[in-house]
């Protein structure tokens, strides 16, 4: 489904008095099934923009259109049944207390509203659906298939962004949000998370943005590369015009890119 | 003295209902509800007074679960949509329920003395509680089974993830502390029956009550999955009210006995060195 952000802004107050407006009418497109990686430096908007399509800011103005379907208008929780998110935090995206199965339960039902009728009917995650997860995460090639009923939080921060992107690519999504999801880890855990990322955006064929910081990865995964800048939009490159860059170019761009901004100030 | 372990017993079993509630709220939830307090004594004193106006037992039982109901979605109204802290909000709600409970009562206490209960003797109320208890525990075990429970205990385990999955928690919050505060009145209900009155203050120090309940079974029996906590929060309700009737066997004052449960919940806490959502921060070293 194609993402359209049109004059979108967003601003906050400062901790010590004023204001500071980063998006003042941000605009940016991406077709179906686009991979767009995002970068830019801290304080450019790169992870704020995807809480704002998201929901868990709340935009000031304009208009972001999923397919047909403004989702300004939405709550979060409502938007997240068509957008799988993938969260920096490895302990944001799970829940630590419930075990992988369960896990991936909620995330297969995110379509469906707490009270509609079929959630007071059936155990879940029952038989059923454990020999399906299982499948899946041998299909993927993940080692957790015999580990279901392991609670998340037993398992390592590299595990649990594994498990948390398998639950963004399940129930259907139109759109993935990835925001600097492998920061967390480890070189090793982030090759493996890094990979199934592809894997995954290929086999759904799913609208994608991804935001990181890492400028290998920019240039590697994804078929645009969007640099931000203090909320807009400094520079917009396809597959094929990002082959121009070499990793030391594009580091000269992204620290010539960066401007010094007050961390104190961030949201 | 086998009457009053009998007793005891059937106590446990009667405040079962809080035990069970106050594990739904704090336990599933995460979620520190004081209108427990209230809504205890709302379910004791609506209860009664349709029992004294001789309306069958059933429907007096039916119209404390839901009122009770009612109280929990208030205090989860309050929480959810005016932003309210979960203390302040059920403290709110708790005292309201005072006047609202003492207005539907019409005085401060109603006896039960000529209500005509099918059970009438403890080993009657211990059989008949004890139905009513298996079939809470398994109602729950189910209702916590289904994707609606696996959304409230998302919820109450990471919030940020549950709404990242679709599920709304102001809507699941207010459900979740309804049905908790329809188990505590239910309760409430059930104890002013087997003891023959209820009182409007008889809800005074219940969180603590049901708390001490959840930790004691907690510590007993260490549970691994949600029916076997369940289970452990009966079994911690019937331990609680042992140790309480164990005390006053030893000969404690009658008049010490909330201070008794305070100290015992404490000695629990600390010993036990259980951390409590939201009532025990982690301040020492662990």
């Amino acid at each position: 489904m194609s993402l359209e952000i049109v004059g979108l802004s967003w601003g906050h107050a400062l901790p010590g008095g004023g204001w500071r407006q980063l998006f003042n009418d941000f605009n940016l497109s991406c077709s179906t099934g686009q991979f767009v990686v995002v970068i830019g430096s801290n304080g450019s908007g790169k992870s704020t923009l995807l809480n704002l399509i998201a929901g868990r800011l709340r935009a000031g103005g304009g208009s972001v259109r999923l397919g047909d379907r403004e989702l300004l208008r939405l709550p979060e929780h409502r938007r997240a049944r068509t957008i799988g998110r993938v969260m920096q935090n490895p302990l944001d995206g799970t829940a630590p207390g419930l075990t992988i199965a369960e896990n991936l339960r909620l995330a297969e039902c995110r379509r469906r509203s707490l009270l509609a009728p079929r959630t007071l009917f059936g155990l879940h995650p029952s038989r059923g659906d454990c020999h399906r997860y299982a499948d899946l995460l041998e299909e993927l090639g993940l080692p957790l298939a015999d580990r279901l009923h392991t609670p998340v939080g037993d398992l390592s921060g590299g595990q649990r962004q594994t498990i948390s992107l398998v639950m963004a690519s399940l129930g259907e999504p139109r759109l993935l949000l990835l925001d600097e999801h492998t920061a967390a880890l480890d070189p090793r855990a982030e090759a493996g998370v890094m990979e199934l990322t592809a894997r995954l955006v290929n086999r759904l064929g799913t609208t994608t943005l991804m935001v990181t910081h890492s400028l290998e990865q920019a240039l590697h995964y994804g078929d645009r590369l969007v640099m931000l800048q203090a909320g807009a939009v400094l520079g917009d490159w396809s597959a094929s015009q990002r082959q121009s860059f070499t990793p030391a170019s594009l580091r000269e761009l992204y620290a010539s890119a960066t401007v010094p901004v007050d961390e104190s100030s961030l949201p | 003295m086998l009457t009053l372990w009998i007793g005891a017993l059937d106590q446990g079993l009667a405040y079962a209902g809080l035990a069970l509630g106050v594990y739904l709220t704090l336990r599933v939830l995460n979620f520190a509800d004081i209108t427990v307090d209230g809504s205890f004594a709302l379910g004791g004193g609506s209860a009664a007074l349709l029992l004294s106006e001789q309306v069958a037992v059933p429907v007096a039982l039916l119209v404390a679960v839901g009122l009770g109901a009612l109280a929990g979605m208030v205090t989860g109204l309050i929480h959810t949509r005016l932003g309210v802290n979960d203390l302040f909000a059920g403290i709110l709600t708790t005292t309201g329920l005072y006047s609202i409970t003492l207005r539907l009562m019409g005085r401060s206490n109603i006896p039960l003395t000529d209500v005509q209960f099918a059970a009438s003797s403890d080993i009657h109320w211990l059989v008949a509680l004890l139905l009513v208890v298996i079939g809470l525990i398994a109602l729950l075990a189910l209702l916590l089974g289904t994707d609606l429970g696996l959304a409230l205990r998302a919820i109450g385990n990471n919030p940020v993830m549950a709404r990242s999955n679709g599920i709304s928690t102001r809507r699941g919050l207010t459900v979740g502390i309804a049905a908790g505060n329809a188990l505590v009145a239910l309760a409430g209900a059930l104890v002013a029956s087997y003891q023959g009155f209820a009182d409007v203050t008889m809800g005074l120090g219940s969180l603590i009550l049901g708390l001490g309940a959840v930790i004691v079974g907690e510590s007993v029996l260490r549970p691994r999955s949600v029916g076997w906590a369940l289970v452990a929060v009966v079994v911690g309700s019937v331990l609680f009210r042992a140790m309480i009737a164990l005390a006053l066997q030893l000969g404690l004052d009658p008049v010490d006995l909330k201070l008794a449960t305070a100290l015992l919940l404490l000695a629990a806490l600390g010993l036990g060195r259980l951390r409590i959502p939201g009532l025990s921060a982690p301040g020492g070293e662990s």
